[in-house]
């Protein structure tokens, strides 16, 4: 990979076309540094060799904790109680797992949220300055990384694979 | 399914959020004067006390329980429609899916106000918390009121997050568009979303996974609600068919409200290419799905109550449609079985009028049937002498007509201040059905 101080983004009419170009960076030595759309496309994810995200393993760990939580709570307040009600014993499983059960839900979205927060590091408004807004629209940008002396052979090689050069669009590294 | 372009939804979408007129804020400025009237009467029941409403022995849950379960019933099938036929892969629920979701979350707000209303001290209510009291009590978990609070503040937390994440990139949409203030404030609200290919790889999975715990909470939520009931030992009660019997009424009014408030939204918004007629026409068959096994339950409870040759069972069966609630109990009928039939005629499942007349009759049937349940039961309890009637008083129907001016007051104002149709939704349906461009 090269050393680059600047950023190109060329936005792209679909998905296939932004997949091609991914995958036409990638036999070069420009770093695809980011693709924004605003769709999810298996094309792009694909190309990308993107893998399956880690977050349900969050989801997992906060629903086992969820369910142990609730059970524990039904079980230490009825032993606190002592009480006999309904005919039902002290420590009343069955119907305690309804409680264990509410509560797997419970901490297994939460744990969910948190995995989601986590992983896709939000907020994420450092994100903004690389990126264009037609791509919350109807666009898919690829931004590309390269030396500022590549800059104009870049942006030939994304245009000829299909890509709109919006005006403004190198952004210099903000590191 | 009609091609629209990226541009085109996203056009629409953001055209709801124009600034409203007078006639909108009009609308508006009514609704928040039935929720005064709601809290007035509220209020004016905890000053006086809980006997300002109509419960008394026998019939100690009247209308505050029948609101309460009514709407936690509506709340249902936003979730059905936003996460379980989001499993299922129902391309049909894209267009609705938001507003239904919203729905959900209004709905729950204002059945959770309920308990509160009926609680009397409502500042007794840290009693329903799993902390001790000030006797170093603390709640009893055997006791289905109490899964209820947990099922309900769960579902509460569930679907407001699911809802949220939901609108995420949406919120970006509208970032990218909007200037000065309303730019800071959707700035904040879509935390940064840029649709990396890094975040959309999450929020898939993470949203999946949002829509595969909603649906077991959905059907256990409903079944919790039904155990109030169902685990008392009172006759019409006690009866294990109560779970799916909830569950699927309350599907089945939440979608006659979905048409309810997806019928003139469309009309307001022209957003006729969005929310298709094949859209509503999808919500009606499911109606006549969900009437149909209504319609069935109603048919069991009878069925079981004279096969069980207990005649306490058999005279209150006989009591809900012959008795004192019999009009009740036939509007119940009707406007939840039959009337939903109507939809196996095309002509009326395409017709606008019908669609919303019909909706509005199987809301009324459904707020029917919680009355019948919730009060003949008790009403007509095991010993004669015991037996008493119910009426709701003033105080009742107030807070009941602050309780639909809340929901309707939420609701209007989400629909002109937040994306009322999933934009990332719809393009995802018009990509996949290749219309792209």
């Amino acid at each position: 990979m090269t050393n680059h101080d600047t950023h190109i983004t060329a936005l792209f009419a679909d998905d296939a076309q932004a997949a091609e170009a991914v995958s036409a960076l990638r036999q070069t030595q420009w770093p695809v540094a980011d693709v924004h759309g605003p769709i999810p496309s298996q094309a792009v994810s694909e190309a990308l060799g993107i893998k399956k995200s880690g977050v349900g393993w969050f989801t997992l760990a906060g629903g086992v904790f969820g369910f142990f939580l609730g059970y524990f709570l039904a079980v230490f307040t009825s032993a606190r109680w002592g009480l006999i009600v309904s005919g039902k014993p002290v420590l009343s499983y069955i119907p305690f797992f309804i409680v264990g059960f509410e509560f797997t839900i419970l901490f297994s979205v939460l744990a969910n949220v948190l995995g989601l927060i986590l992983l896709m590091r939000l907020p994420a408004n450092r994100d903004l300055p690389r990126y264009r807004p037609e791509c919350s629209a109807d666009r898919f940008g690829v931004v590309v990384g390269c030396r500022q002396a590549e800059a104009p052979e870049v942006r030939r090689f994304l245009t000829e694979l299909g890509g709109e050069m919006p005006g403004q669009a190198d952004t210099q590294r903000d590191s | 399914m009609e091609k629209l372009s990226f541009a085109e939804i996203d056009n629409t979408v953001n055209a709801t959020l124009e600034p409203p007129g007078r006639m909108y804020w009009t609308v508006v400025a009514l609704l928040f004067c039935g929720v005064l009237v709601g809290a007035a009467c509220w209020g004016w029941q905890i000053l006086v006390g809980i006997g300002a409403g109509g419960q008394n022995s026998p019939v100690n849950w009247g209308t505050y329980l029948i609101n309460f379960v009514f709407w936690v019933g509506i709340a249902h099938s936003g979730t059905l429609i936003s996460a379980i036929l989001y499993l299922l892969r129902a391309g049909w629920r894209n267009p609705i899916a938001r507003a239904a979701e919203t729905m959900t979350v209004f709905a729950v707000c204002t059945a959770g106000l309920f308990p509160f209303i009926h609680l009397g001290r409502v500042w007794m209510v840290y009693y329903m918390l799993p902390v001790p009291n000030q006797r170093t009590l603390w709640p009893n978990f055997q006791s289905p009121l109490m899964f209820d609070v947990v099922a309900i503040s769960t579902y509460l937390i569930v679907s407001v997050l699911f809802w949220y994440t939901g609108m995420l990139p949406d919120f970006a949409v509208i970032r990218d568009r909007a200037a000065g203030v309303r730019k800071k404030i959707f700035t904040v609200l879509s935390l940064g979303w840029t649709g990396r290919y890094e975040q959309w790889r999450h929020y898939s999975r993470g949203y999946l996974l949002f829509a595969a715990l909603a649906t077991p909470l959905v059907i256990s939520v409903h079944s919790v609600v039904s155990w109030d009931f169902a685990l008392g030992v009172a006759p019409g009660w006690h009866t294990t068919i109560f779970a799916p019997y909830f569950v699927a009424g309350a599907i089945h009014s939440g979608l006659a409200m979905v048409l309810t408030l997806m019928i003139p939204m469309r009309r307001i918004f022209n957003a006729q290419r969005i929310i298709t007629m094949h859209v509503l026409e999808s919500v009606a068959k499911t109606i006549v799905f969900t009437g149909l096994i209504v319609g069935f339950a109603y048919a069991t409870e009878y069925f079981i109550a004279w096969y069980s040759r207990n005649s306490v069972e058999m005279e209150v069966f006989a009591f809900r449609s012959t008795g004192d609630f019999a009009l009740q109990y036939w509007i119940m009928v009707i406007c939840n079985s039959l009337v939903p039939l109507l939809f196996f005629i095309k002509r009326i499942r395409t017709s606008i009028i019908w669609l919303f007349a019909i909706s509005i009759a199987v809301n009324i049937g459904m707020w029917f049937e919680r009355f019948v349940i919730i009060i003949s039961s008790v009403a007509r309890d095991f010993l004669p002498h015991a037996w008493g009637d119910y009426a709701p008083t003033g105080i009742e129907y107030g807070i009941m007509l602050g309780s639909f001016c809340l929901f309707f007051f939420l609701f209007f104002l989400f629909v002109k201040h937040l994306p009322s149709i999933s934009m990332t939704e719809m393009k995802e349906l018009q990509h996949q059905a290749g219309a792209h461009d």
